[in-house]
């Protein structure tokens, strides 16, 4: 027991080791697998990035220029990003926040883009 | 005459939480025969393997166990890459040394922190962990995530340590070092500690051998045997030498794991300070035919992986041998004549995990 005692005067005046989590959030690490986000801008729709993606996160329908990803299937493997070569799909720090339901989100080419390909 | 009592230890208690169940006949407070039950959380992964392409399954073995994941992907891109017949580049090999000795660190905390625990020794759990918590703030700035850090791809490693981040590594682990050391004196020498290990759940050397023993487990019966002798990835060349102890109790596989945490500073700092320079990855070609076995020290022991590819992109099959599971037939062994107060003691003494055991 004498040998906790720095320890145990150490903390006693230190700051606590953990964060009140909500409340107060840690700066996210620059490297961190935070989550996937897609700049749709830069997509041709090849379809590359589903292929590889080891959770099957992301449809891609290249007719209906339309890209689906389920964040909540992802795994943040980072696969996706290494495959697409238009930098498309991007990998951030933050992550994902909790949620009641599991959303896809849909990507979809630029109105103007389909405009031109329709003339 | 004494009272027989069956009493199911687990699947959810308190002490060990993981689902395994030990169906254990007392005899007053004294533990007579043990039988396990396994089968809770057997997930199929083994056969899942033979359904994705055979570079996704690096993450499907990472999820196999919940602490030594880099440890499993390391060992299924050996056997893959041995089956397509590529070496990875040095830097990679020394790369997955340091991913693998930090989680074996972080594991070895994690255990320690847990044994104090399962004693009731609260305020060194949380010591423990405040470590711990150092070396999963390294791996999730140097990898990405805490624990299933997917650093290992066919043929090398996905992520590369830049200079700033291997002298914070260095920091960090020196910092980590530090702090261990105050902690060890309790650790090792507390009377709590000893009183609660120290000839509790003995396991002989020839017993050890017999039975198939692996890891600190196996160590801490006086065996020297330690998969990283042989010397995969970049062991061979940072002078490895495995950590014994004589005896065979609760205490001395506490003690090995308390060594381990520092061998293991000691080899990612030698691992960071030779790295050499040059590509992380070969890209693989072809798809994996043949057989191959790998074996390589995880945290818990030997773990070994055999796959066998048939030209295609999918495996023919994937098979797993974790350490846990050839540990437990000892746990059977060391609890039989123990007292009931010192069951939760021996069984996490052989560090279990059993989400890596049911696959
Ligand atoms: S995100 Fe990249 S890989 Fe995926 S469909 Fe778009 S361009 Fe192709
Ligand atoms: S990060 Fe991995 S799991 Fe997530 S969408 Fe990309 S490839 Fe799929």
């Amino acid at each position: 027991m004498p040998k906790m005692l720095p320890t145990v005067l150490g903390n006693l005046v230190s700051k606590p080791a953990t964060r009140p989590h909500p409340y107060r959030r840690r700066e996210a690490f620059a490297r961190a697998r935070g989550r996937i986000i897609f700049d749709v801008k830069q997509c041709v729709f090849c379809g590359a990035c589903a292929l590889r993606c080891p959770a099957s996160a992301i449809r891609v329908d290249r007719n209906e220029r339309e890209l689906v990803f389920e964040p909540f299937r992802c795994i943040i493997c980072g696969v996706c990003v290494e495959t697409c070569r238009r930098g498309c799909a991007q990998m951030i720090p933050h992550y994902h926040s909790p949620a009641y339901t599991k959303p896809e989100e849909y990507y979809r080419a630029p109105v103007e883009v389909k405009e031109e390909n329709q003339l | 005459m004494a009272v027989k009592t069956i009493l199911p230890f687990g699947p959810q208690h308190p002490v060990l939480p993981e689902p395994i169940q030990l169906r254990i006949t007392l005899e007053d407070e004294n533990i007579g025969q043990v039988l396990p039950a396994l089968g809770y959380v057997h997930r199929g992964i083994e056969k899942a393997g033979e359904n994705n392409d055979y570079p996704l399954n690096v993450f499907l073995v990472e999820r196999i166990c919940g602490i030594c994941s880099a440890t499993h992907g390391l060992a299924y891109c050996l056997a893959v890459e041995r089956l397509l017949g590529i070496e990875p580049p040095p830097r990679a090999n020394y790369l997955r040394v340091v991913w693998a000795e930090l989680h074996r660190l972080h594991s070895h905390l994690l255990w320690w922190g847990l044994l104090a625990d399962a004693f009731g020794f609260e305020s060194l759990f949380m010591q423990i962990w405040r470590v711990r918590e150092m070396v999963m703030d390294v791996l999730e700035k140097t990898a990405g995530n805490r624990v299933i850090i997917s650093v290992n791809a066919i043929g090398g490693v996905r992520r590369d340590l830049s200079e700033e981040q291997i002298s914070e590594m260095l920091h960090t682990l020196e910092e980590c070092e530090k702090q261990l050391y105050a902690l060890l004196p309790v650790m090792l020498n507390d009377y709590t500690v000893k009183k609660r290990t120290a000839g509790k759940g003995v396991l002989t050397s020839e017993q050890a051998l017999r039975l198939g023993v692996v890891g600190p487990t196996l160590r801490a019966s006086g065996v020297a045997q330690d998969l990283r002798m042989t010397g995969y990835a970049a062991y061979g060349e940072l002078g490895f030498e495995p950590i014994v102890e004589q005896g065979g109790d609760c205490y001395a596989r506490a003690v090995v794991r308390a060594r381990e945490c520092f061998q293991t500073i000691e080899l990612v700092r030698r691992a960071l300070q030779q790295l050499p320079d040059g590509d992380i990855l070969t890209k693989p070609r072809g798809n994996p035919n043949g057989k191959a076995i790998v074996r390589v020290e995880a945290p818990r022991g030997e773990l070994m992986y055999f796959v066998v590819g048939n030209g295609t992109k999918n495996l023919e099959r994937m098979r797993v041998r974790t350490p846990t599971l050839a540990n437990v037939p000892a746990l059977l062994e060391m609890l039989p004549g123990a007292e009931f107060a010192d069951i939760p003691v021996i069984t996490l003494s052989i560090d279990p995990c059993i989400s890596c055991t049911e696959r």
